[in-house]
């Protein structure tokens, strides 16, 4: 049996024995052979003993609480059988019925006579384990509050590096929270964030300039299986003990979208429908309108035909006259025609000053949902210094969804998907957007018709988006047309009115 | 060969007005015009003979409000009624109330003189039971059910997509049928097609 000879002791043993005891920790030694039990005054107290009672290993055990009895047991026959030092916590019944936490660190130590004993001290840990409960009870709660908290909730450290991978980040991205944490955060990114991540966060920490945290924007995730969703990000920033962390809420939009695409759906079937009715209405109108100084017209000219047969000198006035009213009709005619303009080209929009750069990557987020997983290659070539224009957010981005979908739709039989969305300077302080794909082009014999409603060349198109789109961007003082690409697919292309960047502060 | 009795045009619009009292004034008919039914129906007692050109679409009291007015008053001048294009509904409305043909603006000289000479000439009453009549009521013997279903569709106005549902085919296949229709009533336009069917003594009241 292994043991210790303890070391010549430096101490004075009765003043430690006593400086121990006033303190608080209690000595015990049980003898191996004998099994007898001896304890401090202190310990005594500690086990709810009066302070000269005798006690041996049996009594001892029986103090303790029925749960804590075996494990302790063991904790003590392991430490004989192995000469290892013996720590353990357990609880004793107090004699009014409460439990008492206490802890016992002991070695095996050889005494002077050759005995093996099990000596060492006993403390109270009472407040200890109440803290310890307190505080698992408060860190549960707020487990509990994450967990029931439906956006995803991920912790990184400073380069990166997940910390915390909540259960609603687990459902969200598929990844387990083992899989998740201690890895780099950009694997839940498609590229090029993916790839770029890391550079962010330097050039968060060189300069310090926000451009998501605090904010919130929509972007792309990836979830494990490596399907593409878009998703609402806010970041919030913490320093703990000099270390950055940064905490990313993340809402997946996926459902939203669908909700959003169907509404979209249901408003293009309404757009349809009431322009139907509208114009049905007005066709009606305008055919009945219009037929009044066309028919007049058609009376003067037949009757002026008729006079014309019987050829007299006489008719001539009559017939001249009949010309005058025929082309006052005409004209009438035309007046009825400028006005169905008037009513078709009515509306105003509420125009902000917005970035082309942040449009054209929120309508990716949503417009461009499942391109990569069909193969699809997106490049975008923005300017950066010809980047505001004034317009109305929602509309664009309508405008620059359509194309999107129509870019992707396009390409889906296409041995080549490539999508570039570039934007440049255009003449007249314009900025002009480009969406160009390599799908199945237009053909010279659609491209008149490509922006006239109700024209489509897909399978089930209603033919609304290009002209709605159209209209919108001429409502803007832009321009939108289209041209077949030499190597094949098309590009549609609009221009905007630039914002100036500078004057529009209000300084001065 | 002027035909006896004025040509009594209602028309709302002052140009329909003049350019029709012009275009009769050509084929040596006389015109007295009215600018609603209303002022048309207080001169009625002492008008002579004549035929009358009305507007179906009018403020106030339109041409069927019109016809049915007429019918409650002793003196039956026959009547002709201008429609709008393809205001086929309003058509057969109207022939149903006892108009004697209708014409959809802008119209053909020769058909509209024409029609108002065979009014005015008495013709027109003696129309029903002639042979022009048992020849159509033969034509529409000939066709076949679907077609039949067809004809009736189109004489209440409706179009190929509604008839299509009504009897749940295709409307490509409605078409189809449409053009025998066409066909084997030897109708060269829609009015002429709802015309025929008409005279054809297709329309029950």
């Amino acid at each position: 049996m292994p043991g210790h000879i303890p070391p010549a002791n430096p101490f004075d043993d009765n003043l430690l024995q006593h400086g121990l005891e006033d303190s608080g920790i209690g000595t015990c030694d049980l003898n191996l052979a004998t099994r007898e039990l001896a304890l401090s005054p202190t310990a005594c107290k500690l086990f709810g003993l009066s302070p000269d009672e005798s006690i041996d290993y049996t009594r001892f055990l029986s103090l303790l609480e029925p749960e804590d009895r075996e494990r302790t047991e063991r904790g003590i026959e392991r430490s004989i059988a192995d000469g290892t030092n013996f720590d353990i916590q357990y609880r004793i019944a107090t004699p009014h019925g409460a439990t008492h936490w206490l802890r016992t660190r002991s070695a095996v130590v050889k005494g002077q006579n050759g005995a093996v004993h099990l000596s060492g001290i006993v403390i109270d840990i009472e407040e200890q384990k109440q803290l310890e409960a307190a505080l698992r009870v408060r860190e549960g709660h707020l487990r509990s509050i994450l967990e029931t908290i439906p956006d995803a909730m991920i912790v990184i450290d400073g380069r990166g590096i997940m910390q915390f991978f909540s259960k609603a980040a687990v459902r969200q991205f598929g990844y387990s929270e083992s899989e998740a944490i201690g890895k780099n955060v950009s694997m839940l990114m498609p590229n090029p964030d993916s790839a770029r991540h890391d550079s962010y966060l330097e050039r968060y920490r060189a300069t310090g300039e926000r451009r998501i945290i605090g904010v919130g924007r929509i972007v792309s995730g990836k979830r494990k299986d490596g399907t593409i969703f878009p998703m609402h990000l806010s970041i919030g920033e913490m320093q703990t003990e000099g270390e950055p962390y940064f905490t990313g809420f993340v809402r997946d939009l996926t459902e939203y979208q669908q909700t959003q695409a169907r509404m979209q759906e249901l408003q293009s079937e309404l757009v349809h429908v009431s322009r139907l009715t509208a114009m049905g209405e007005m066709a009606s109108a305008l055919a009945h309108e219009l037929n009044q100084p066309l028919a007049a017209i058609s009376n003067y000219l037949k009757g002026s035909r008729r006079l014309l047969a019987s050829d007299t000198e006489e008719n001539r006035a009559k017939i001249e006259s009949a010309m005058d009213r025929a082309a006052e009709q005409a004209i009438r005619a035309g007046q009825i025609i400028r006005r169905l303009r008037d009513f078709v080209s009515r509306g105003e929009s509420e125009k902000r000053v917005e970035k082309a750069s942040k449009l054209i990557e929120e309508a990716g987020a949503l417009g461009l949902t499942g391109a990569r997983e069909q193969g699809v290659s997106l490049h975008f070539n923005l300017d950066p210094d010809h980047d505001l224009v004034l317009v109305d957010r929602v509309q664009i981005q309508q405008v620059l969804v359509n194309l999107f979908r129509n870019a992707l739709d396009a390409m889906t039989e296409s041995a080549q998907r490539i999508m570039i969305v570039t934007s440049s300077r255009a003449a007249g302080d314009m900025i002009e957007i480009a969406v160009s794909d390599t799908g199945h082009g237009i053909g010279k014999e659609h491209q008149a018709r490509m922006f006239q409603t109700f024209f489509t060349t897909k399978k089930t198109g209603m033919g609304v988006g290009l002209s709605i789109s159209k209209t919108i961007i001429e409502a803007h003082g832009g321009r939108m047309w289209t041209e077949d690409n030499p190597a094949g697919g098309a590009t549609f292309r609009f221009t905007l009115p630039a914002a100036p960047s500078e004057g529009l502060t209000d300084a001065g | 060969m002027p035909a006896e009795g004025l040509v009594y045009v209602i028309d709302d619009d002052p140009a329909m007005r003049d350019s029709l009292d012009f275009l009769l004034e050509s084929a040596g008919l006389k015109a007295r015009l009215f600018e609603s039914a209303v002022s048309f129906l207080d001169a009625l007692p002492e008008l002579g003979p004549g035929c009358i050109v009305s507007d179906v679409r009018m403020p106030d009291l339109d041409g069927l409000e019109l016809l049915r007015r007429l019918r409650e008053t002793n003196k039956s001048l026959p009547i002709i009624i201008m429609t709008g294009h393809g205001d086929i509904p309003l058509a057969v409305e109207a022939m149903k109330l006892g108009a004697i043909d209708f014409i959809e603006k802008p119209f053909e000289d020769d058909r509209l003189i024409g029609t108002i000479t065979t009014a005015l000439s008495g013709v027109a009453q003696r129309h029903k039971g002639d042979a022009v009549a048992a020849d159509i009521a033969s034509r529409i013997a000939s066709l076949s059910q679907r077609e039949r279903q067809v004809l009736d569709g189109l004489v209440a106005g409706l179009s190929n997509k509604l008839i299509a549902r009504d009897y749940d085919i295709s409307p490509r296949t409605i078409e189809v049928y449409r053009a025998n229709v066409m066909t084997k009533m030897q109708a060269s336009s829609i009015s002429e097609l709802v015309r025929f069917a008409i005279r054809g003594g297709l329309l029950k009241d």
